[in-house]
């Protein structure tokens, strides 16, 4: 009869590989994550890939359409718009990771103190997130990209500040519903401090969803930066961001729309492979969510 | 035991499987039992052994990839497996009805008791408002809920867990149903809640003269409450029998383990328990011949290829699957 | 019941509170001077001081606060450093033009996503269930302002049938209506894929619960169980997410009123934060704020209406 150690750690194995097959078996997760892949493939190979210079203007060659040498043509400073896109990616890639980054360390550190310490410091930290909620996020992040001035550095603060609550909301919940449990006294009886416990248990329990909300914010996140470069209040040229390129081809839409239409999918290829992947960990790990909270140290 | 009484539901070998085209995993097999009026029939089995399922199935009511494969459902002439979804629904609730394990779950939380059975009540019948709300709360009554006539306009969530139940009960008879399915209705509840909710369905079957299906996992429900009993194991019945002789003469090794797990108040201090040796099958995975030869006792050699189907015993009433029935004694 | 409109009021108060204090520090979160960023690189030494004697930035922070909530409470958010005219008189005025179109907007999108969701689940795993989902799934990715271009340049260049400029001058209802369609569409279908997607989820969920397996049991017509008995269950969800919408929207409203070049809520702000109206931009903002609180406030109210657990707590 084998041991119970080596039972567990049977058991794990097999939970890993029932795990991994969930996530192989989905196939929108699988699209999506491929997708992504190739994005940041792209962005990465950036230099190497785009044609020219994104930056490079030519007074001669202004607003050309689509040809061998321009395939998606240029823009109205003679820029080649498919290797502004392709150095667009990087932009897009960068908020979207220090997003995800800033909202998840931020996030669940504050939501995990709020909902595991409870008392007053929840509350506190409750009113004052509600408050940030309370303000739709592509607002909050452009009230705080007009005082701050556009660039590429205030756009990822001021987008991290209006998605962050999100997630600290979610976290501070499962927190919640964590704390009751007989195997936190368990852990305090043993002599845990609550720093260990927060760290150890908590937080672990508490990733899924978690995970779930901030790839889902992450896409909210490009669409901001889009938002707010279209606008002129973000990622200031001439710095390609799939948004200000957007601005860029707004005016000759007539003639050229392919500068427009061209940098829009690019957007959406990204927004669409985040919610893809959002959704997907989302059903993915909900029966697992489930099992994951019950199963314990 | 009234034995000029009407058979009410007949099922006869009723097959139901789950899948699509290409993959179809049987989950009942050939199963054969009958109810008659004012009897109470419990079935009894493991969860997973299809004893629900079989007569959600019956009723059109499984989820949407399982469907009857084989075999008739007879009730007052018709087969319910060949009537369209129209016919089928017009004699849920009105022929035949079935209450549901968890009150709390089966009452709708965002409506009153009272919405609830006129919903019921006028799908099938012309009533007016009033008029369905005046036998609403009758029924609440009838059910021994007390001061009907407020309680009607309570949510469920302001009912305790035995008030629900009989709600639930009160809904379930609101058409007088003739054949009245209980899946596991004490579950739920404490033990002192169950025997009045039990007494009730005894009580409502003699006034009525319907038919009382109980299906249940407790052993002692059964040989309290029960006239016949069927025993499901693995999606196909191996024994049926009136309660007496299925405690006194088990006929099927099954029936048989089943009994032995139950602790027994006359036997000695630290008797070990007697679980039943191996697994709960995996249905999409049955051995050929008997299910139950993995985990059987008395197994012999040609169980494993042997045709499992219900044969006479002792006596024409007490049906067994196993072969080798004369050889299957209870521990005295 | 009371208690629960007491305390929503009181969570009003204090999440106004918190609005105001918000932008207020939101202006003084300005990296240097206030005044300076406010007058330009050309301002003069002597016009910065002037302007900071005026807005009270010589104060002591606290100070500047109290002042500043005393104003707000009053009514008083500050003067328009470009049109000379009370801040809290332009927002207003530009409000309507947008309500008009955040309304329209959000009546397309439950008139679409709404029906659209419970087909959807209750067609669950179909042609027109994958086909829809994945529509949504393109409505809530591609940016809402590459939309509006998308429409302007097939329906306004194309095929012209809708004007490109978002709202009229003209005296009669119909040419503002014109006028009106293509932004409203736009915004519409864009919130309808957020509406659709949740519907069907939440309609997914409920129609997998005990209580509709009884009903189906009893013989209940399966229209009746769709349409009363399983979406009075889905309400509550799908309010919070058209509140939700509602308050995204007009976030959106910015994007959209500059993308067909249409007055309201949005431009004004844009506007006034390009021109670095400082005082436009933070009684702007705070007015937004204000209005998606309430919004989902009086939300919050209805939710007891439809769900009576939420009336016992």
């Amino acid at each position: 009869m084998t041991t119970s150690f080596e039972q567990q750690r049977l058991d794990r194995q097999a939970r890993r590989k029932e795990t991994l097959r969930r996530f192989t078996g989905h196939p929108s997760l699988m699209i999506g994550t491929v997708i992504l892949l190739l994005l940041v493939a792209v962005a990465l190979a950036a230099p190497w890939l785009a044609p020219y210079s994104p930056t490079r203007t030519s007074l001669v060659n202004t607003l050309q359409d689509a040809s061998w040498t321009h395939p998606l043509g240029t823009d109205q400073f003679g820029r080649d718009v498919l290797s502004r896109l392709i150095h667009g990616t990087r932009v897009s890639l960068l908020v979207a990771f220090w997003v995800v980054t800033l909202s998840l360390v931020i996030g669940t550190i504050i939501g995990g103190i709020a909902g595991f310490l409870g008392g007053w410091i929840d509350r506190g930290i409750n009113v004052v997130n509600d408050i940030l909620m309370a303000f739709p996020g592509f607002l909050l992040a452009l009230a705080i990209v007009a005082t701050q001035g556009s660039s590429l550095e205030s756009v990822i603060i001021a987008v991290s500040i209006a998605y962050t609550p999100r997630v600290t909301a979610v976290m501070r919940s499962v927190a919640l519903t964590i704390r009751p449990r007989p195997f936190i006294e368990a852990s305090r009886s043993i002599g845990m401090t609550s720093t260990r416990i927060l760290f150890r248990h908590v937080i672990p329990n508490a990733l899924p969803p978690v995970i779930v909300v901030a790839t889902l914010s992450a896409a909210s996140a490009i669409l901001a930066e889009a938002g707010l470069s279209f606008l002129g209040l973000g990622v200031r040229p001439p710095i390609p961001t799939w948004g200000n390129i957007i601005a860029d081809g707004q005016a000759s839409i007539t003639t050229n729309p392919l500068i427009s239409i061209s940098s829009g999918l690019c957007i959406a290829a990204m927004v669409i492979a985040l919610n893809l992947i959002g959704d997907g960990l989302r059903d993915a790990l909900d029966p697992q969510m489930r099992r994951q909270t019950a199963k314990i140290l | 035991m009234s034995n000029a009484s009407k058979i009410l539901l007949d099922i006869r070998h009723l097959s139901v499987a789950v899948g699509d085209v290409q993959s179809k995993t049987p989950l009942i097999r050939d199963v054969s039992l009958h109810v008659k009026a004012r009897e109470t029939l419990a079935i009894v089995g493991e969860s997973g052994s299809g004893k629900t399922l079989s007569f959600l199935a019956a009723l059109g009511i499984a989820p949407n990839n399982v469907k009857v494969t084989a075999g008739e459902v007879l009730f007052e002439g018709d087969d319910l497996t060949k009537l369209n979804p129209n016919e089928l629904r017009a004699r849920r609730g009105t022929a035949i009805s079935m209450v549901f394990q968890d009150p709390l779950s089966a009452l709708n939380p965002v409506f009153s008791i009272g919405t609830q059975i006129i919903e019921v009540l006028r799908a099938h019948l012309p009533m007016t408002h009033a008029q369905a709300r005046a036998r609403a709360i009758e029924l609440l009554e009838r059910v021994h809920i007390p001061d009907p006539h407020r309680r009607v306009d309570d949510y469920p969530h302001q009912f305790s867990g035995g008030m629900r139940q009989r709600a639930l009960i009160a809904m379930a008879i609101a058409l007088e149903p003739k054949v009245l399915i209980a899946d596991e209705p004490t579950t739920a509840l404490d033990v002192t809640v169950q025997a009045q909710v039990l007494e009730l369905l005894s009580q409502l079957r003699e006034e009525t003269g319907m038919a009382l299906v109980l299906i249940t996992h407790d052993l002692g429900l059964v040989a309290r409450h029960a006239d016949r009993v069927a025993v499901f194991y693995a999606g196909s019945v191996v024994e049926q029998a009136g309660v007496q002789d299925l405690f006194h003469e088990p006929r099927h090794p099954y029936t048989v383990s089943l009994f032995r797990t139950i602790p027994r108040l006359d036997s000695p201090a630290n008797t070990a328990l007697t679980p039943i040796v191996g697994q709960p099958p995996n249905l999409a995975q049955l051995p050929e011949g008997c299910p139950f030869a993995p985990r059987c006792y008395l197994v012999k050699p040609d169980c494993g290829s042997a045709q499992v189907k219900l044969v006479d015993t002792t006596n024409k009433e007490h049906l067994s699957a196993c072969h080798y029935w004369p050889e299957v004694h209870p521990e005295s | 019941m009371f208690v629960h409109v007491g305390r929503t009021l009181l969570r009003l108060i204090v999440t106004g509170v918190g609005i105001v204090s918000v932008a207020f520090f939101l202006m003084r979160a300005i990296p240097g001077d206030p005044a300076a960023y406010m007058l330009g690189d050309y301002a003069t030494k002597e016009s910065i001081s002037a302007l900071r004697a005026k807005l009270g930035l010589d104060q002591p922070v606290w100070r500047q606060y109290t002042l500043f909530l005393g104003n707000a409470v009053t009514g008083n958010l500050g003067t328009s450093v470009v049109t000379g005219q009370p801040a809290l008189q332009e927002v207003m005025a530009s409000i309507p033009s947008s309500a008009i179109l955040a309304i329209s907007g959000l009546l397309i999108a439950i008139l679409i996503g709404l029906p659209l969701g419970i087909v959807c689940a209750v067609r669950q795993g179909t042609w027109i269930d994958v086909g829809v989902m994945l529509g949504a799934l393109a409505g809530i990715s591609f940016p809402v302002f590459w939309m509006g271009l998308a429409a302007i340049l097939i329906f306004s260049y194309w095929i012209p049938i809708f004007p490109a400029l978002g709202s009229s001058n003209a005296k009669d209802i119909l040419t503002q209506i014109h006028h009106l369609i293509l932004p409203a569409l736009v915004l519409g279908i864009s919130i309808a894929a957020y509406i659709a997607r949740l519907t069907r989820s939440a309609m997914l969920e409920v129609l997998s619960q005990d209580y509709i397996r009884v009903a189906r049991a009893m013989g209940v017509s399966e229209r009746r169980i769709i349409f009363k008995l399983a979406l009075r269950n889905a309400m509550v969800p799908i309010l919070a997410v058209i509140g939700v919408t509602f308050a995204w929207s007009f976030g959106n409203a910015i994007l959209i009123e500059a993308v067909f070049s249409r007055p309201g809520l949005g431009s004004m702000l844009l506007k006034a934060i390009l021109a670095r109206d400082y005082q436009l931009v933070q009684a702007g903002v705070l007015i937004l704020a204000f209005m998606v609180v309430l919004i989902n406030a009086s939300l919050d109210l209805t939710y007891t209406l439809i769900d009576p657990r939420l009336k016992a707590s």
